[in-house]
């Protein structure tokens, strides 16, 4: 699969105020994202996600690396006709409608009147603003604008989709609409990356991440293999008493009970043997499956282990 | 092109949002508050001396605004980041310069023309004369507030706003002396360090005289056209070096 964004060796140090030492932002970060899928960039604050990004869009210039967006050099004006783009906490001009304002972003893609209207009413309906349209950007909550964002950043149908933070912002219904949206978006081939603070967001809809620490990336690739644990398996049983966690401790490399239900973590050789001790002590077998860690633990495993 | 005009109708539009073109009317209500304490001359004594007062008012409101419009465009949208909404978009930084200094120009036209009609009606109410010579006077007040503009423009690509606002005082200022003062300062001045920086003030600045010429508006009958067509020249000059002075400072600044 070809890449739709690849960074190599990217790197970026500013001078802050009148400080003679450099603060290195982004550190020799390479990064691959193939077309069509959902890509998450993860890191804590400070971690260089948002010069990362500023550096794909051409607003901030690399001291060094190289790297391309859709087969463009970076900063070639020609791939942002195929960008969309989401800032975190977008600001959009207060004195526009909901309706003027995509109508403004969309010229700038060269697209006539009547579809730039068509696109509008279709834009605004799917991320719930339609009753909307008419009230002045300055009137709009922080959910609110967060919705015309995404819709702005969907106005020239976009083969490549850049978001900060797409959820931000966003009530519980409206956080569900936008991952249904990145879903169905990803249906259609087009490319996703993320930019999140929101770890449970990124796992549930993400195909790959690379998680960044200091400029660098500590962890990349698929998400499915990041998160699965060769060689331990989990299993969940259902019943729970000190004499089952006794029985069950020797074989587990841990055991967890919770809500009348034990969980335990099991090197594979040995899920037999705890299937055969749980027999014995009555306990009924609800789940065994491939131990997957969550994407918080990876995270935390991953900036905490970095030696920096 | 298109990429040009849209920024530029968006310039236009935050300035109606601002209430910025109600600036007419408090021009209109100053020149007709002054108009009163004029001495009272025969009729076309008045009418001169109104078109030489009401231009002298009209190039400061002029520039004033040229500050006004021009100081925030960049450092305002980098600062409430609406930049990064636009320049993700395929629009290239010089178009995004280009375009707000081409609003800010329209805008200034625009307000320019109106008080030049508000000018015309005052005369012809108060001294019972139709003087169109004053567009004339407009016109050049609207070249230097396109290079007052352009100037702005160019610092505010890397100054913040106070010091952009001083240095175009201080610019336009020096504009304005150029031909006197620091040419004085030139061949007749003794202290060394004065001529040192006295030589690319007077070299390297535009000569804003050039477009006062309210003089010859109120009391005479205006300037050849051949003199509005060589200052005009002189004008664009001077506002491509400034815009291009700060493509140059813009196309590689980090955002």
């Amino acid at each position: 699969m070809s890449s739709a964004i690849a960074l190599e060796n990217i790197r970026k140090s500013y001078r802050p105020g009148f400080s003679r030492k450099r603060k290195t932002a982004v550190d020799g970060l390479s990064l691959d994202v193939k077309h069509g899928e959902i890509f998450g960039l993860l890191g804590p604050n400070g971690a260089g996600k948002t010069t990362t990004l500023k550096i794909m869009l051409g607003l901030v210039s690399p001291d060094g690396g190289s790297g391309s967006l859709l087969g463009r050099p970076l900063g070639a004006r020609d791939a942002h006709r195929l960008l969309g783009f989401l800032p975190e906490q977008p600001y959009f001009y207060g004195f526009l409608t909901a309706e003027k304002g995509l109508d403004f972003y969309g010229r700038f893609f060269g697209l006539d009147p009547r579809e730039r209207a068509h696109r509008s009413a279709r834009l605004l309906d799917m991320v719930g603003l339609a009753r909307g349209s008419h009230l002045t950007l300055d009137k709009y909550s922080k959910g609110m604008l967060q919705r015309f964002g995404i819709a702005q950043a969907l106005i020239n149908d976009a083969e490549l989709l850049i978001m900060d933070e797409p959820s931000s912002g966003l009530d519980p219904i409206g956080q569900k609409e936008a991952r249904d949206l990145l879903a169905r978006l990803k249906e259609e081939g087009k490319t996703i990356f993320i930019s999140s603070h929101q770890l449970s967001e990124v796992e549930n809809i993400c195909d790959s991440v690379s998680i960044i620490n200091l400029g660098r990336s500590v962890k990349e690739g698929r998400l499915s293999e990041l998160l699965e644990v060769e060689g331990v398996t989990s299993v969940l049983l259902r019943g729970a008493g000190a004499a089952s966690k006794e029985r069950l401790s020797p074989l587990a490399r841990s055991v967890k009970e919770s809500g009348g239900m034990t969980h335990l973590e099991v090197e594979s050789g040995e899920v037999y043997r705890v299937l055969n001790a749980a027999e014995d002590l009555g306990l009924e077998l609800v789940a065994v499956q491939p131990y997957r860690r969550t994407l918080e633990d990876l995270f935390m495993e991953a900036v905490r282990g970095d030696p920096d | 092109m298109k990429n040009i005009g849209t920024l530029s109708l968006n310039v236009i539009k935050d300035t109606a949002r601002r209430k910025l073109f109600y600036v007419v009317f408090f021009f209109g209500l100053a020149v007709v508050a002054l108009s009163p304490l004029l001495p009272t001359f025969e009729l076309g004594m008045r009418s001169q001396f109104l078109k030489d007062i009401s231009l002298s008012l009209a190039s400061l409101f002029g520039v004033v605004l040229a500050v006004v419009l021009s100081v925030n465009q960049v450092p305002g949208e980098l600062n409430s980041r609406t930049i990064y909404n636009i320049l993700s978009k395929p629009v290239s930084r010089p178009q995004y310069l280009l375009g707000k200094y081409l609003g800010v120009l329209a805008d200034l036209a625009i307000i320019l023309f109106v008080m030049g009609l508000e000018i015309l009606v005052l005369i012809s109410a108060r001294a019972h004369a139709f003087s169109p010579v004053i567009f004339q006077g407009v016109f050049a007040v609207f070249l230097e507030c396109a290079i007052i503009a352009a100037f702005c423009l160019f610092l505010s690509t890397f100054a913040t706003v106070p010091v952009n606002v001083f240095a175009t005082i201080l610019f336009y200022l020096l504009c304005h002396v150029k031909t006197d003062f620091l040419h004085n300062t030139l061949v007749k001045g003794t202290s060394g360090l004065a001529k040192v920086l006295a030589w690319p003030a007077y070299y390297l600045l535009p000569n804003l005289e050039n477009y006062n010429i309210s003089q010859q508006v109120g009391y005479g009958k205006g300037v050849p056209a051949g003199y509005l067509l060589r200052v005009s020249g002189y004008a664009l000059l001077f506002v491509v070096l400034f815009l291009f002075l700060g493509y140059m400072v813009f196309r590689r600044k980090d955002l």
